[in-house]
């Protein structure tokens, strides 16, 4: 018996070691790139280098912002999450327009120039770029255009048919290089659909496409786009996308509008954890990470090579086209009383609300936009003076003055406090701290609770109008390091100081209850993001719209906060009949939302979302740092593909 | 006898658990307070993807259909029985239309490969190691093994790990960071291919073997000196019987009962992945896969693993079961 136990045993190991070996279903590489990199150079490997034989000096590695691919071997992205910052939007797909929040610009990408609406937004016509050729060599033209769309509309499976279904009669190509659009109702923002800010409508190769069966369930694989790379192959467990520069790169946008990309590979790779990130840095085998502030912390202390965003304090990406801050939900007694918004906002002292949330790192916004990009030009310092002026009913006659110009200030004390050296630079200290916040003004917190019927009692705590003891549970997700959980946090410790019986309510089902409106306050975004580039703020403001409100319970299709008045209406209104390409009429409407949306406070906008990555100058220079932002800093963003050909390899074997 | 007394009761019972435990299995999820359908909704948004707000209840609806979530849950479950009897497991929500089972079939190879090979290794050496020192406890290199075992047994796997990691891999280098295999490489039955799954794995073997010997060490070393003390091994001793023969029939035999049931749950256990081993290590399998999959609400892909798990822990105890008189001749089942 022993002897068959033993021989037992044996096989089972046996067996268990040729099954890891075998692993993954062979074929689910790239059909046209079964043998990897054959013709590539013999890279001079290195044990630990795990690169296989793609030459290391030619090849960037960055992370997989959205993690392990789930579906390695789909690349369509028309169907459900198909992890398209693996490579797919970022270097391999080109889109008409594409918003890159560093320059404020509106990027043309197949499309040549803006579209051009009729006078009351029927139709639209949309210029596209000539010379253009898929990356099998097939020419891109009009008619790949009017065939997506045309499939979109047939097909119920795909996630953007109910929207061409709504909005487009019809879509016709007049020529090779114009595409026209007949819309069912007046849609003056139609084109936003194909502006790509981390995601839009992609446009598919009619010659691959028309030939498919079951367009809904067709895998697109090897994917083919108009971007500067192809695919080159990926890692059927999905740890991995390896993308190989077109040999005629110069018929893609990007070549034609930046020139030549450097790396001729590009890898996204997913690390299970940042411990496995940063280990990947400190060996060179990761150029690009995203990383937690700890983790930034770790790679700059120990890698020689490694760089932040800044060289300097506070290291950060701080121009993320998203404001964070607190959610209201404004269906729920008490928070249906801007008053109570309004004094909850008053109760916050912002200094010490960004020690504790972002250790004085990010920039300021009064607004419900971020304090990035165009924005501060355009919206935040021309509304300074108005906000100076802005004063609130406190009761009995008395008014207030709510903002501070100078609340940026407090935060660059609190930052000098902290032993960081801040440049006195009023250009660069506005670019990292904004342009003024809100008084702390408690007092003035309790006249406006007062006047609506709060009380405290011999403790001190404030008491609802109905005599019961007053608590937030402030929602937010589990994860410390996201935002939502941070001004959560911060939150809670200005209103517990001010008297409140506040708590923080992390919950894995965040999203799920503030759809549903099973909250009372959030960290979630105070408004919905903006574009991040040019003078339009309809993304922002339609979410207010009071045709999306649901009752409690029922999935809100707006904004959380379920917030909508008449005069949003009116706004959104004007700027559905504003024509999106008249940029001061644009921005003009934009303030007048702004303004209310101020009036009313139905979120408190803190601060712009802050980001960190770490670079590796190792093999890579020339990194879009603040010091030289031609382009948006992250890889997993569309514009990555336009930051290709600014960088410069050092050589380095 | 045997198959009306022992086997078919037996086989009820196995077929009755697997039918509580995959019931349970659909239920549990269905109260997480997560609805997938809104989970994906948040992510795509939060992703930065825009969805039109005035197409959100059409979103909502076509999102409800494609899951299979329409319906009361009764309905569901009746469903989701009759499609698993046909052996389908569903799509995926979060990785929408991806089957679940080819998620699983893709994963499940290198689990498997790992935890058997690892499972097997830490059972036999741990178990040899523990009967001798057991038998011989008053030496000194059994109380030195034994000391290295009460040094490493209680140290979080995940410390341990990425001890291991630290050291082999960034400050000595002669392993890879991360990952099955190397980056750009196809899986196929080639030599390269698999030198290159053998030497990304070795650590994170390493690292199962040398914690799971530990255990299995301590634990067989008490039982056989627990056994050593039994009257029949006094008796066998006094009545001649050399001592080879007491320590391989007598005392091993003995001893090796329960760490044979061990064996079959650990080997069951294989089938829910190693989720740490699989973080620290990047590795690909099952564990992160099902770690996602309740993140997400993604009903079908936990039920999909947890219904293979079910099988597999299941059907392992049934023939260990079945065997069991093989180990132990006072074992009969008729």
């Amino acid at each position: 018996m022993k002897r068959r136990l033993m021989v037992l045993l044996g096989l089972l190991v046996v067996a268990s070691l040729v099954l890891s070996a075998c692993a993954p279903a062979p074929g689910g590489g790239a059909p046209a790139a079964e043998e990897p990199a054959a013709e590539a150079p013999a890279a001079a490997e290195q044990p630990s280098s795990g690169l296989g034989d793609l030459p290391r000096n030619e090849t960037l590695i960055a992370d997989i912002l959205t993690g392990r691919v789930g579906s390695p071997d789909d690349f369509n992205n028309w169907v459900g999450w198909k992890w398209r910052d693996r490579g797919m939007q970022n270097l391999a797909n080109e889109p008409l327009w594409s918003v890159d929040f560093a320059t404020g610009e509106i990027i043309n990408g197949l499309a040549s120039g803006d579209p051009v609406y009729n006078d009351d937004f029927t139709q639209v016509t949309i210029p596209l770029r000539e010379g253009v050729t898929w990356s099998d060599g097939e020419p891109f033209t009009s008619a790949d255009v009017v065939f997506t769309v045309e499939t979109l509309m047939a097909h119920e499976g795909f996630g953007d048919n109910t929207f061409f279904v709504e909005n487009v009669k019809s879509v016709s190509a007049p020529d090779e290089y114009t595409v026209a659009f007949e819309l069912n109702q007046p849609n003056s923002r139609f084109h936003t659909k194909f502006l790509d800010r981390w995601g839009c409508t992609w446009i598919m190769p009619k010659h691959i496409w028309e030939s498919v069966e079951d367009p809904v369930t067709f895998k697109f694989n090897p994917f083919v786009g108009t971007g500067p790379y192809k695919l080159h192959s990926f890692d059927p467990s999905g740890f991995w996308t390896i993308w190989e520069k077109r040999a005629d790169w110069d018929k893609s946008p990007t070549g034609m509008m930046f020139g030549e990309p450097k790396p001729t590979y590009i890898v996204f790779q997913n690390f299970a954890d940042e411990g496995a990130k940063i280990l990947a840095q400190l060996t060179h085998q990761a150029d690009v990470l995203g990383v937690s502030s700890d983790g930034l912390q770790a790679v700059l202390q120990q890698c020689d090579t490694c760089r932040a965003y800044r060289r300097d304090w506070p290291y950060v990406v701080n121009n993320d086209p998203a404001q964070t801050g607190i959610t209201f939900n404004t269906a729920k007694a008490p928070y249906d009383s801007k008053d109570v918004r309004w004094a909850l906002l008053l109760a916050i002292d912002i200094a010490d609300y960004m020690g504790i949330a972002v250790d004085g790192t990010g920039a300021l916004s009064p607004v419900h936009i971020p304090s990035l990009s165009n924005y501060p030009d355009d919206f935040i310092k021309p509304m300074i003076p108005w906000l100076e002026e802005f004063t609130l009913d406190i009761g009995n006659g008395e008014t207030f003055q709510p903002f501070d110009v100078n609340a940026s200030q407090r935060i660059v004390e609190y930052a000098k406090g902290r032993g960081h050296e801040v440049s006195d630079d009023p250009a660069e200290l506005g670019n990292l701290f904004g342009y003024g916040w809100y008084k702390y003004a408690p007092d003035v917190a309790e006249k406006l609770l007062v006047k609506n019927g709060f009380s405290k009692n011999a403790d001190g705590k404030w008491l609802l109008p109905d005599g019961t003891p007053w608590q937030i549970a402030c929602l937010s997700g589990t994860q410390a390091v996201n935002h939502d959980f941070r001004n959560c946090a911060a939150a809670v410790q200005a209103w517990k100081r001010f008297g409140i019986d506040a708590s923080q309510y992390p919950s894995e089902a965040n999203s799920s209850l503030n759809a549903t409106g099973d909250f009372d306050v959030s960290g979630n975004w105070p408004a919905q993001e903006p574009w991040g580039a040019g003078p339009d703020l309809y993304r922002v403001l339609d979410w207010w719209n009071s045709g999306y409100i649901k009752p409690l319970g029922e999935t809100t299709s707006g904004h959380p906060s379920r917030w909508s008045s008449p005069e949003m209406d009116a706004v959104i209104e004007k700027l559905r009949n504003t024509d999106p390409t008249d940029y001061q009429a644009v921005v003009d409407v934009g303030i007048e939302g702004l303004k209310i949306a101020i009036e009313e406070m139905p979120g408190i906008p803190t601060y712009g979302y802050v980001g960190f990555v770490t670079w590796d100058e190792q093999y890579w220079t020339n990194w879009p740092g603040a010091e030289n932002p031609y382009t948006q800093p992250y890889t997993h963003w569309g514009p990555f593909k336009y930051m290709t050909p600014f960088l410069e390899p050092t050589g380095a074997e | 006898m045997f198959v009306r007394r022992y086997l078919i009761p037996r086989f009820i019972q196995y077929i009755l658990v697997i039918f509580v435990g995959i019931t349970a299995v659909f239920f549990i999820p269905r109260l997480l307070p997560n609805d997938p359908v809104l989970r994906t909704i948040s992510e795509l948004r939060a992703r930065g993807a825009t969805l039109e707000p005035g197409a959100m209840d059409k979103i909502i609806a076509d999102l409800t259909q494609m899951y299979g979530l329409e319906g009361s849950m009764l309905d569901q479950y009746g469903a989701f029985w009759a499609r698993l009897l046909r052996g389908d497991l569903g799509v995926s929500f979060f990785q929408f239309p991806t089957p679940v089972s080819a998620l699983i079939g893709t994963a499940l190879p290198w689990t498997a490969g790992l935890l058997l090979t690892t499972t097997i290794l830490a059972w036999v050496i741990g178990n040899v190691l523990g009967a001798f020192a057991g038998y011989y406890s008053a030496s000194r290199w059994s109380q030195g093994i034994d000391a290295v075992a009460m040094v490493i047994r209680p140290m979080p796997y995940y410390i341990f790990a990425f001890a291991l990691l630290l050291l082999f891999a960034y400050a000595i280098r002669w392993f890879p960071v991360s990952g099955g295999a190397k980056l750009g490489m196809q899986p196929s039955y080639s030599w390269p291919f698999i030198q290159s799954v053998l030497w990304h794995s070795f650590l994170p073997a390493l690292s199962i073997v040398i914690l799971g010997m530990a255990v299995w060490f301590q634990t067989m070393k008490l039982v056989v000196q627990s056994v050593v003390g039994e009257s029949y091994v006094q008796y066998a001793r006094l009545g001649g019987v050399t001592e080879r023969k007491i320590v391989t029939r007598y005392v091993f035999r003995n001893a090796l009962l329960p760490q044979i049931t061990g064996l079959a749950l650990s080997l069951g256990l294989i089938f829910s992945g190693a989720l740490i081993t699989e973080i620290v290590f990047s590795y690909p399998g099952l564990g992160t896969l099902l770690y996602r999959a309740i993140i997400n609400g993604d009903y079908n892909l936990i039920m999909g693993i947890t219904v293979f798990s079910i099988f597999a822990i299941t059907t392992i105890v049934l023939i260990v079961d079945l065997l069991y008189p093989l180990f132990d001749p006072r074992i009969r089942y008729s």
